[in-house]
């Protein structure tokens, strides 16, 4: 391992090259009085940076560049955006994200090739990477680095020659479409589009494994050399998300020996970039899942698994065709996406379970007869909730990235060949644990009267402690495979999906129904008050597809029965389930062999998507005293890893209350 | 036929071969200072008391009409924070095998199954006989003491696919000084289980300063022979459930004993 590199990097040094270009900051002033159109906005402003940039080597580093500019200023006004946001639907940023380019095409045939068949847009983002590749090979020719100035006399005008060339090049890319403003820029079927390269070199003696090794462990460093620059809900969210294995057509495993070097590579550096996730299906060899079971113990959040039995046949469900279901990628977190051609927007809004149930319980439960009567509501409400959410979405408008556009088959500035929009679904333990207690409590015992619970519930169950106790530690749980909390997760899911299917969006394409929550697990929470499960005001949700948050559940068995059991086909749009396990349970060989099996089983009974932590409370608890001295902590947040001591307090303490599992 | 567990533990991965379900039988003969599930010591149910949850509400003690309540002089539903949980639940053995059959998916995909824990599961035989009787050809593994007559000790280890024994200490006299009681029986069934051709493991708790010593660990690997050997790492947190459970603690904070620990056997492992 290349740890002169690697320490330099962990230490911050590369920051020190960082400049910040005050006068530069107000150019959308400019661009709005010279009245530029947002694509030549865009290729300006590339331009600026790019030619702002200093080429930049650190310490024996093979793949280089490195970003130097640290301010990425707006190409519009605020008064433009105000304006923009009252004609369009404008999605978080407004910028691109959440894409999956096609790299390969580009390591393939080079940029040249590419930029005959670009929009003068294009043309002179590709002109402008030509410049500050050209500046990079002089600098190394300056200094002696051979092999970089060799590489980049080469790439990336032409093709990718070796595996090094194409690891240089698609660094080159990745930057560039950083630099370009668009994010969440994901890295895709990296192990398969780029082993090509690796086989050629191995089976011309170029490369051993060992040599390979060393040469990806520097490319993955060089994911987290800008990564603080990149924007998100918090510091880790950036979406570098690369997928390994899979089976496309259902038959075998495409897991080779790049997909195995990844994994180690992940292992050895320690690194939150790449976010591994490892495609799997129902025939994947246990040695696959053992070998992602190595990486779980070392305590990144990693990999991530997605079930290509469940997850292929719900695209196909959706109208994908075969060829890119069965190519599927995940977006910034778990949303299952297209490489290549598909714009699908799969976080485009989210549904609070909790919020239908709460809404359901006062206006509702005091009329409903019957708990059936009921739960019609419930599906009344789902359903007039996604009206809501869907209507408010006209319009759609993105900022024009050409050179992700030049990346993109078919382009991207008027959407892709896949225009789904997705939605999360939060809280959904809560609902089914509130629904369960108002069957069982209100509808099957009436030892409650429906008042007297919208009256709890009211007050926070201030001066009702037995009900408060009789909800939290006695009512029916989702994760403990009972038959009443289980259906109701079947139902609430189908509803959800249901209430989706047949809606057309303003750009023509469907929506699809998640089981993911993104940080909604904690705003949803906290636009809400109590709610019927016993959870009190303050307490959040589980995050994504998980039972909820203080409840103690049985264990693994009972929580994986219960949510495998649903058919997630449906609900595709992605969304893990989540479990935790004390760092303690990983002591050896055979425990990691144990927890690939339990991998293994929640694939095989049809799971779609499962992230596993190894989790150290005590840890947690010192870093948050003592941050300084645990800068290198890695937790899994809701489908992204990050540095412990960084994230803000609500995000530590939901890891921290999040039940474990021990021996 | 009924019997008293306190526990079920899925995904126990360190039980036994593959992913497993352990079920605890309530109640031992053993006392020993070490052990960290003293909630499995007494036959009876019992009510566990979580003090550091306790906000001194005093709900619980307001008077209720539920009999279950009735031996506790407290109300076991009134408490909003999970203060207070009974341990020890009657079940007949026919109940616990559709429990435990629910898993059986997980035990076929890892080579898993059941075992037999506790407590000591051989206070409860008859029980415990009938229960294995009920799960058929399920991989069973049983974790004891060896502490019963020999009768006993062979009628129930007949039922079961591995016997997972504890030897704590040689010493007849030691052995009663931190464990309660003589190990003249668990010697006589050392010597049956040896002599069984049944498939067996030889357990070591490693308890500083106590069964950890060279003297105890050579006496012991000249019970075991070339016979396997797992020798278990002190846990720090064994005191943890003491409160709780009402009773004291005796060893209080000690130290895992750097050793070699492996190297007094012919056959042992070092379990972390």
């Amino acid at each position: 391992m290349n740890r002169v590199l690697l320490d330099y990097l962990i230490s911050g040094k590369h920051h020190e090259f960082r400049k910040e270009f005050g006068e530069i900051n107000d150019i959308s002033e400019e661009y709005r009085r010279l009245g530029l159109s947002p694509k030549e906005r865009m290729t300006r402003r590339f331009e600026l940076l790019t030619s702002l940039e200093t080429p930049v080597f650190l310490p024996e580093e093979r793949i280089c560049f490195l970003r130097t500019v640290k301010n990425v200023p707006d190409c519009f006004t605020g008064e433009e955006w105000e304006q923009i946001r009252k004609e369009h639907f404008i999605h978080e940023k407004g910028y691109l994200s959440n894409l999956s380019p096609n790299y390969e095409k580009a390591l393939r045939g080079g940029l040249l090739s590419l930029r005959e068949e670009a929009d003068e847009y294009g043309k002179r983002m590709i002109d402008a990477v030509f410049a500050l590749s050209d500046r990079y090979r002089q600098a190394a020719e300056e200094c002696g680095k051979k092999e970089i100035a060799r590489a980049l006399a080469h790439i990336p005008r032409l093709g990718a020659r070796s595996f090094f060339e194409a690891l240089q090049f698609f660094r080159i890319l990745h930057f560039s479409l950083w630099l370009e403003g668009n994010y969440h820029v994901t890295v895709g079927r990296f192990d398969q589009y780029m082993y090509p390269w690796l086989k050629a070199d191995m089976e011309k003696g170029i490369h051993t494994e060992e040599t390979a090794l060393e040469l990806l462990e520097d490319f993955f460093i060089s994911f987290n050399k800008d990564s603080d620059l990149y924007v998100g809900v918090q510091q880790g969210d950036n979406g570098q998300s690369m997928v390994l294995g899979g089976s496309d057509n259902g038959e075998g495993t495409q897991f080779n020996l790049l997909s195995a070097l990844c994994l180690r590579a992940s292992r050895e550096l320690m690194l939150i970039d790449p976010k591994i996730n490892l495609r799997v299906n129902r025939d994947t060899p246990i040695e696959v899942f053992e070998l992602g079971s190595e990486l779980t113990r070392a305590g990144l959040g990693f990999p991530q698994y997605s079930n290509d039995d469940v997850v292929i046949d719900g695209l196909l469900k959706l109208g994908y065709e075969p060829e890119d279901a069965g190519n599927y990628v995940v977006a910034a977190c778990w949303e299952f996406i297209i490489p290549h051609n598909g714009a699908d927007v799969a976080n485009i809004g989210a549904l609070s379970f909790p919020g239908i149930i709460d809404k359901c319980l006062h206006e509702d439960l005091g009329r409903s007869e019957t708990f059936e009567e009921f739960m019609e509501a419930v599906w009344k409400n789902i359903a007039l909730e996604c009206d809501r959410i869907c209507d408010n979405i006209k319009d759609i408008w993105f900022v024009p990235s050409p050179f992700m556009n030049v990346l993109m088959d078919g382009g991207i500035y008027e959407g892709g060949k896949y225009n789904n929009f997705g939605l999360h679904g939060t809280g959904i333990a809560t609902a089914v644990d509130s629904l369960a207690a108002i069957r069982k409590y209100v509808y099957e015992e009436k030892r409650i009267t429906g008042e007297e619970l919208v009256r709890a519930v009211d007050t926070d169950y201030e001066g009702n402690p037995t009900l408060l106790a009789l909800l939290r530690n006695e009512a029916p749980k989702l994760g403990n495979n009972e038959a009443s909390t289980n259906e109701l997760l079947e139902r609430l899911l189908g509803m959800f999906a249901d209430a989706l299917e047949g809606r057309v969006n303003c750009r023509g394409g469907k929506y699809r129904a998640g089981t993911g929550t993104a940080m909604y697990y904690l705003w949803h929470a906290g636009e809400l008050g109590a709610s019927p499960d016993g959870r009190r005001k303050g307490e959040p949700f589980g995050a994504n597809f998980s039972p909820s948050l203080l409840t103690r559940i049985n264990s693994p068995f009972s929580v994986i029965r219960s949510f495998s059991g649903p058919d997630l086909t449906r609900t595709i749009n992605g969304g893990p389930l989540t479990l935790e396990f004390a760092a303690s349970m990983f002591r050896g060989e055979e425990d990691v062999k144990k927890i690939a099996a339990l991998v293994k089983a929640y694939i095989t009974m049809g799971g779609h998507q499962l992230q596993l932590n190894a989790v150290n409370t005590e840890k947690m608890k010192e870093a948050q005293l003592h941050p300084e001295k645990y800068r290198q902590l890695v937790v899994r947040i809701w489908g992204w890893s990050a540095y412990f001591v960084e994230l803000d307090r609500d995000f530590q303490d939901h890891v921290i209350l999040r039940q474990q599992y021990e021996l | 036929m009924e019997g008293t567990i306190f526990d079920i533990k899925e995904f126990s991965i360190h039980d036994g071969p593959g992913m497993r379900v352990t079920v605890f039988m309530k109640g031992c003969p053993l006392r020993c200072a070490w052990c960290h599930n003293p909630e499995g010591l007494k036959p009876q149910p019992q009510l566990l008391y979580k003090k550091n949850l306790c906000s001194s509400c005093g709900n619980c003690l307001i008077p209720c009409a539920h009999s279950e309540c009735r031996p506790w002089k407290r109300c076991i539903h009134a408490c909003a924070n999970g203060c207070l949980a009974v341990s020890g639940r009657r079940v007949t053995e026919k109940e616990l095998a559709k429990e435990i059959f629910q898993y059986r998916e997980f035990f076929e995909l890892a080579e898993g199954g059941v075992t037999i824990s506790g407590g000591e599961p051989l206070l409860q035989a008859d029980f415990v006989c009938a229960l294995a009787k009920r799960l058929g050809g399920m991989h069973k593994v049983i974790q004891t003491s060896g502490y019963a007559d020999t009768e006993i000790y062979r009628r129930v280890t007949d039922r079961f696919d591995l016997v997972m024994q504890d030897i704590k200490l040689a010493d007849p006299e030691m052995h009663r000084e931190y464990t309660g009681v003589d190990n003249e029986l668990i010697l006589r069934n050392i010597e049956y289980l040896k002599r069984s051709g049944k498939r067996f493991v030889f357990r070591v708790p490693l308890i500083p300063e106590i069964t950890d010593t060279p003297e105890n660990l050579m006496r012991i690997s000249e019970i075991a022979g070339d016979f396997p050997v797992e020798l278990l790492k002190y846990n720090p947190l064994a005191g943890a459930k003491y409160d709780m459970a009402g009773m004291r603690f005796s060893l209080g904070e000690i130290r895992n004993r750097r050793d070699r620990f492996e190297g007094y056997f012919q056959n042992a492992v070092l379990v972390e």
